[in-house]
């Protein structure tokens, strides 16, 4: 039968069955979908599965759906704090060596908040490893025994750490004075940052930001192809089996928190850092002495994304979490 | 759970959780398997939606996707539920049997 047939039949069944089963099904129909009465029975089979949808009979294909949905919703909690993490260390990036420092030692103010943003990273990385760990356990178990085609795709977030680590390696040679290029000067100083010693920095936050991005899609599709939504893992002497989308949804929540609350807790530093040193926040103190309310106001931005995105991966795995 | 339960997919239930019995499956595996023992062509919509039905009862498992297919495997649930079906078959094949020679 033509695939335009096909694509029609496959369309006749109810969303969540699709959802389920229409990559298998689409394979099964290319092989055996040969005469009028199969395609008959196909219909019915479409038929058949809005009555049980209408019945309100509690098929899998439902559970499998709703186990789908909190999936969605661990992958979009991991990628926005991961986004959060590329903007908290550029934020971390601008402080360094800044007049903030002295400021937040004489301000109890900005250091309450800067110490809020802090406390904040540390509960939502913990709940992120919390989280995550047993998913990180069963998608290397499965990509060792079973779903060898992710083992590529796992090299991806170590390739990419190993890039970052030669790029520091060879910004650290060039630092030393062991490697000199021209128009790159070892030390840089606030009168004296050329524009090679700038490209070298850009360079460094491109490879930074793309390895973050390869890795995060990487662990993406990985968790993607993952069929497994229970493992069993050995603790204490004791098996322990674990729905392990379940089990990552609450710290979830708590990283989404998190997020929100450094989120806040940003905007309010960078309103008390701007009312006490204007002269910082309007100069030229962002990273590679470019404008720092340009930088602030992108950090907070990117913060304002992921927060809401973290947001809506927790709303959109609810119904699924209570009904699951 | 009773095999009539499952409606008009009464008897392509079986049969799966029959041709599962024999080692894991996809769903082209599993047709051409029940049409080689039991001599009956299953559609590819009754074939999913059995298979569906038996996911849901937890008597079969979906297995990682090998390309585009996936295979299925009998439950332990599923194997006991097998068991005790043919089990009453064989009493009532039995009851047949005298009753016939009677």
């Amino acid at each position: 039968m033509p695939l335009a047939v096909r694509a029609w039949l496959m369309r006749l069944y109810p969303r969540p069955w699709r959802d389920r089963y229409a990559v298998e099904f689409e394979a099964l129909l290319e092989q055996c979908l040969h005469s009028p009465l199969d395609v008959v029975d196909v219909m019915l089979g479409a038929l058949d599965a809005h009555l049980q949808l209408l019945n309100g009979e509690n098929v899998n294909w439902r559970l499998m759906n709703m186990l789908n949905k909190l999936r969605t919703t661990i992958l979009i909690v991991f990628a926005a704090f991961i986004g959060f993490v590329v903007a908290g260390m550029a934020l971390n990036g601008i402080l360094d060596d800044s007049q903030m420092i002295p400021l937040m030692k004489t301000n109890p103010a900005p250091n309450i908040a800067m110490s809020i943003i802090q406390a904040g990273a540390i509960v939502a990385l913990l709940a992120v490893v919390v989280g995550g760990l047993p998913l990180a356990i069963t998608v290397i178990r499965r990509a060792v025994s079973v779903e060898r085609r992710n083992l590529g795709l796992l090299l991806v977030p170590v390739i990419s750490l190993f890039v970052l680590m030669l790029y520091f390696g060879f910004i650290f040679l060039v630092a030393s004075g062991r490697i000199q290029i021209d128009g790159v000067v070892p030390v840089v100083q606030p009168g004296n940052f050329p524009a090679g010693n700038r490209l070298m920095l850009a360079g460094l936050m491109l490879v930074f930001i793309l390895g973050a991005i390869a890795s995060t899609l990487a662990v993406w599709k990985v968790i993607s192809r993952t069929n497994v939504e229970r493992e069993t893992f050995q603790a204490w002497n004791r098996a322990l089996d674990i729905n392990i989308y379940k089990f990552a949804y609450i710290p979830a929540v708590v990283a989404a928190c998190s997020m929100w609350v450094m989120l806040v807790a940003t905007v309010i530093w960078s309103w008390l850092v701007f009312t006490t040193l204007p002269q910082v926040f309007v100069g030229d103190f962002g990273l590679w002495m470019t404008s720092t309310q340009v930088w602030i106001s992108s950090i907070i931005t990117v913060m304002v994304i992921c927060s809401l995105a973290a947001l809506f991966g927790i709303i959109h795995g609810r119904s699924a979490m209570i009904q699951a | 759970m009773e095999p009539s339960e499952f409606g008009r997919f009464s008897d392509p239930a079986l049969l799966i959780l029959a041709s599962l019995a024999g080692g894991e499956k996809h769903g082209y595996a599993m047709m051409e398997d029940i049409e080689a023992t039991a001599g009956v062509h299953l559609g590819p919509g009754t074939l999913y939606g059995a298979i569906s039905r038996l996911e849901g009862e937890g008597l079969i498992e979906a297995l990682p996707a090998v390309e585009r297919r996936r295979p299925y495997r009998l439950t332990p649930h599923g194997a006991a539920f097998l068991r005790q079906y043919l089990a009453s078959l064989q009493k009532f094949v039995s009851l047949g049997y005298k009753r016939l020679e009677v």
